[in-house]
């Protein structure tokens, strides 16, 4: 799947202590109704120094200089902790103080509206000249500057905002038309201040995505002003305005405006943009919000704390073409809020969180982060307003625990797992689900974590237009591409590269053999482990439980039934790489059930190496016409498939001979025996036999819920097909097949899978199946075989020993059919299947 | 209570008598709904609203106290409420809640 993927992230911060005095609606609507008031008097009093808000732990990992895991650990309050080094550069962007930003305001004015005092700008100017990242055409932007007296009377008599830096006044924004309340001095000044932010973090983010600004092709900006006169107000569009002032010369835009939710919508229109082709790079960013100042003043001035809402908060995302590198963007998992949902908090969660979920066959534990608003706990709890991201996880957890995914005593662990202290401004837009995104991308980078939901919601009534709420989440995944198609090299992603085990302990080639392919694999920069002694099955199956190995290699392992191997092997002569579904194992007792199950078990593998959109032919065996009809009317359903054509003149899905050594299609669907059968054709015909010396053997074992990377090879295969073996199963740990074997499975359900097949059995010649009529006794750990069954009884035979009370379970060995048994029992259902006819 | 609901609340007491109103509130903590409560009951604490000063004196109840939870039919209050319940800290809810109806409420 070519998802669109998360290039690079920006995020800024801007101190603007005279902003919340002149600026933030707590204290302007005061100072209309109580001028005198107590508040408007204490509150100088509570206003941070620059250094103190530098210093302030949440500010310092807004930027990306302090993990979320750092600051967690710091204990709270934080208003009164300082971090130890505090920089005003960060991985991620900056704190800029005022005084800068006033400037940069005045290089973001297009018509003459901001003016500054002039020995204001001689002293503030040499300090944004030496901003590493305010380019030199922006610098000649800079105006010479005001005399104060014209400064003063601008402000006190012409309606114009006073700019103020430190208590002074240093500049005005000036009303842009008489009348026209939409161009007033102080929306007009609100805008700039949004447009400058916005213009500051995109610079940020160019600097870290190291994208070249002529190739951004659109801008989203997803604030929450409004910027248009009394004829259109609102018409827009500070994307475009933003982007001309960064130096993106190719680039146009347009606002996408949802309130809080803003940013999520604008990620997932910029994911859909890229990848459905129309732009390459596409910047999602939004600046900050000068009403929201001091938004909670009251509270914080009350209980003595200081100011914390003193920042303006900047936000920016570079969403491109994939690159096999970067974090993607999976736009089959998205939640959305729709007009029919309602308002309860538990419809809300519902529709962002476990619904998407459910729907691509997931739980609410196979996401590894949750990033829901991310305010900072410090500036909300003293307000009255809890602790948002906290109450957010709980309300998930709560979730999970109703649908049984979840106990509830291991509520508070989910939280703390899955969970994320907060830490951005209470900037309305820029603390919705997206302050993660830099520190998610970097994790998912290094390999740590595997995905996230970014959950973004917003509150539409506010608006007066509809008393709807609304939200929108998606889903953030390590890249599962193979290899990077442009740009950064793949080998700089993969900072962990899989631990693969290999257990082939009665290899007819001998051990050394064996182990000439493990050193053969490592030289190839795979890591391979070799698991030795008589015990070494059931070893590498605990160091997969333990997660000591990611995946593992086997000559043998008994998958239960459902779950067979994909084997894969290069074509004859012109050495097309095909894939033979499946190899071993059982898909499924029915053979027209099981030939379904192969496909998609195929298409699953042929994914994870890296083929997007694969072909699948049916190789033309029995049971194949039937086959054929339940994919194409899956793929009628939605389950879209590709199906390919026999290159043979009359073509067709059905795959001749010829086909299997063409390569025709690149996952080739047959009955397993025959698999295993053409799988050992493929692999030993140079050797006459003798040794498999080509392919990748038989590949991973693939089913519904089943969990493990286990990959096949037959005792008699050779050095490279081993080495090939473990390259493959590397690929199942970056290539993520479980995640993919995942969606396939919940997509193909949906297009009605199961009904296709219950269908198709009620017309096959021996009717329906007789339903199971045993119970299964409590489960035991099964570790022995029993042999010699018929796979199409082996169902029955487990049952005949549920019936017994005796717990067993069907699956498949590379022999054939087998049923496993608790140790302590195996002679008593020994005993138990003679009798029954069952072995002999 | 922000402000457009304290009006609200103020509008539906004159309008049809305090003694025919039942405020149902959902807050999310028990400090959050104890104000709320006192904002229909005794007055607006912050003295910011329409109800600064006004002793409406209203029957009021949390979502999740029994005496609610009994007249909503249950299958309703599952797919509804039961999530947030099993969230919030429904004892100090009903805690804060009566402790408020004790004082203040008339009705």
């Amino acid at each position: 799947m070519n998802h669109s993927v998360l290039k690079g992230t920006g995020y800024v911060l801007v101190h603007v202590p005279g902003m919340v005095m002149h600026h933030g609606t707590t204290q302007t609507t005061e100072r209309s109704a109580h001028p005198d008031s107590d508040y408007l008097k204490e509150l100088p009093k509570h206003i941070r120094s620059y250094e103190d808000c530098l210093a302030y732990p949440p500010n310092q990992t807004y930027i990306g200089n302090l993990s979320i895991e750092e600051l967690s650990d710091i204990e709270e309050p934080w208003f009164d902790k300082k971090t130890e080094h505090p920089s005003r550069f960060g991985p991620f962007g900056e704190v800029m103080p005022e005084d800068e930003f006033a400037v940069l305001m005045q290089i973001c004015d297009a018509f003459d509206l901001v003016h500054l005092d002039k020995e204001f700008v001689q002293t503030a100017k040499p300090k944004l000249e030496a901003h590493p990242l305010i380019t030199a055409a922006m610098l000649s932007l800079i105006k010479e500057g005001q005399e104060p007296e014209v400064i003063r009377r601008q402000v006190e008599e012409e309606h114009a905002q006073p700019v103020i830096v430190g208590d002074k006044l240093v500049g005005y924004v000036k009303r842009a038309h008489d009348v026209d309340v939409n161009l007033s001095a102080h929306v007009i000044f609100e805008n700039l201040v949004s447009k400058a932010s916005e213009v500051l973090t995109i610079l940020h983010l160019l600097k870290q995505s190291g994208v070249d600004p002529n190739d951004v092709d659109y801008v989203i900006d997803c604030s929450e002003e409004a910027c248009g006169d009394m004829n259109q107000r609102g018409g827009g569009n500070f994307a475009k305005a933003a982007a001309e002032i960064a130096g993106l010369l190719n680039a146009t835009g347009s606002d996408t405006r949802a309130f809080c939710a803003g940013p999520a919508h604008a990620i997932v229109e910029a994911a859909s943009l890229v990848k459905a082709g129309a732009f390459k790079n596409v910047i999602v960013a939004g600046g900050g919000c000068t009403a929201k100042l001091g938004m909670n003043g009251k509270d914080h001035v009350r209980k003595g704390l200081p100011i914390l809402e003193d920042c303006l908060g900047g936000f920016a995302a570079l969403i491109s073409e994939n690159d096999g590198v970067n974090p993607e963007i999976n736009l089959e998992i998205i939640g959305r809020h729709t007009v029919g949902t309602g308002s309860s908090p538990q419809a809300v969660i519902e529709s962002l969180v476990t619904n998407p979920l459910t729907a691509a066959g997931m739980k609410i534990t196979d996401v590894d982060k949750y990033s829901p608003e991310m305010q900072n706990p410090d500036i909300t709890k003293p307000a009255g307003a809890g602790d948002v991201p906290e109450a957010n996880y709980k309300m998930i957890a709560a979730l999970g625990v109703k649908l049984g995914q979840l106990e509830r005593a291991e509520l508070p662990a989910f939280v703390k797992n899955h969970g994320l202290r907060g830490f951005a401004p209470t900037q309305g837009h820029i603390p919705s689900g997206v302050p993660y995104l830099g520190f998610a991308r970097e994790s998912m980078l290094a390999g740590r974590t595997k995905n996230a939901m970014i959950i973004g919601k917003g509150s539409l009534f506010l608006g007066r237009m509809t008393n709807q709420f609304d939200g929108i989440s998606f889903f953030l995944q390590k890249n599962t591409k193979k290899e990077a198609s442009s740009g950064v090299s793949a080998s700089a992603v993969i900072t962990a590269m899989p631990v693969i085990g290999v257990a082939i302990p009665d290899s007819e080639l001998g051990e050394e053999m064996v182990r000439s392919a493990v050193a053969s694999a490592g030289k190839n920069g795979y890591k391979a482990v070799l698991i030795e002694g008589d015990a070494c099955l059931k070893r590498m199956d605990e160091m997969l439980i333990a997660g000591e190995i990611d995946a593992a290699v086997a000559a043998h392992n008994p998958f239960p039934v459902g779950v067979a191997t994909v084997g894969r092997i290069a074509t004859p002569a012109l050495g097309r790489e095909m894939f033979l579904a499946t190899t071993t194992g059982t898909s499924a007792t029915d053979r027209v059930e099981a030939m379904v199950r192969n496909a998609i078990a195929g298409i699953i593998a042929a994914k994870t190496c890296g083929i997007e959109d694969p072909t699948v032919g049916i190789a033309n065996v029995e049971g194949g016409r039937q086959c054929e009809r339940i994919l194409q009317t899956l793929s009628e359903n939605g389950y879209s498939l590709r199906f390919a054509d026999s290159a043979r003149a009359d073509g067709g899905i059905l795959m001749r001979g010829n086909d299997l050594l063409q390569g025709s299609a690149d996952v080739m669907v047959m009955d397993t025996l025959t698999g295993n059968l053409m799988m050992k054709v493929l692999s030993a015909f140079t050797t006459g036999g003798g040794i498999e010396s080509v392919g990748y053997g038989y590949g991973p074992g693939i089913g519904e819920d089943y969990e493990k990377r286990i990959l096949i090879v037959s005792r008699a295969s050779g050095a490279a097909v081993i080495a090939n073996a473990i390259e493959y199963a590397a690929q199942t740990v970056r290539g993520d097949l479980l995640t993919i074997a995942r969606c396939e499975y919940a997509k193909a359900k949906k297009a009605g899978l199961q009904k296709l097949i219950d269908e198709s059995k009620q017309r096959s010649p021996g009717g329906p199946p007789v339903a199971a009529k045993a119970i299964a006794p409590p489960k035991e750990t099964c570790t022995e075989e029993i042999h010699g069954i018929e796979v199409m009884e082996l169902d029955e035979a487990v049952e005949a020993l549920w019936s017994e009370g005796i717990y067993a379970e069907s699956g498949m060995g590379c022999t054939g059919p087998v049923l496993m048994i608790n140790d302590a029992r195996i002679e008593q259902a020994k005993a138990i299947l003679q009798k029954k006819g069952y072995v002999h | 209570m922000d402000l457009e609901n304290q009006k609200r609340v103020k509008e539906i007491a004159d309008q049809f008598g305090p003694e025919n109103v039942i405020v149902v509130l959902g807050a999310a903590e028990g400090e959050a709904a104890g104000l709320a409560a006192e904002t229909v009951t005794a007055g607006d604490p912050t003295y910011a609203g329409p109800l600064a000063g006004v002793s409406l004196g209203l029957l009021v109840y949390h979502i999740c106290e029994p005496e609610i939870k009994e007249e909503v039919d249950a299958d309703i209050y599952d797919e509804q409420v039961s999530m947030m319940e099993m969230v919030l800290d429904v004892d100090n809810i009903i805690t804060e809640m009566t402790a408020i109806r004790d004082q203040y409420t008339k009705y």
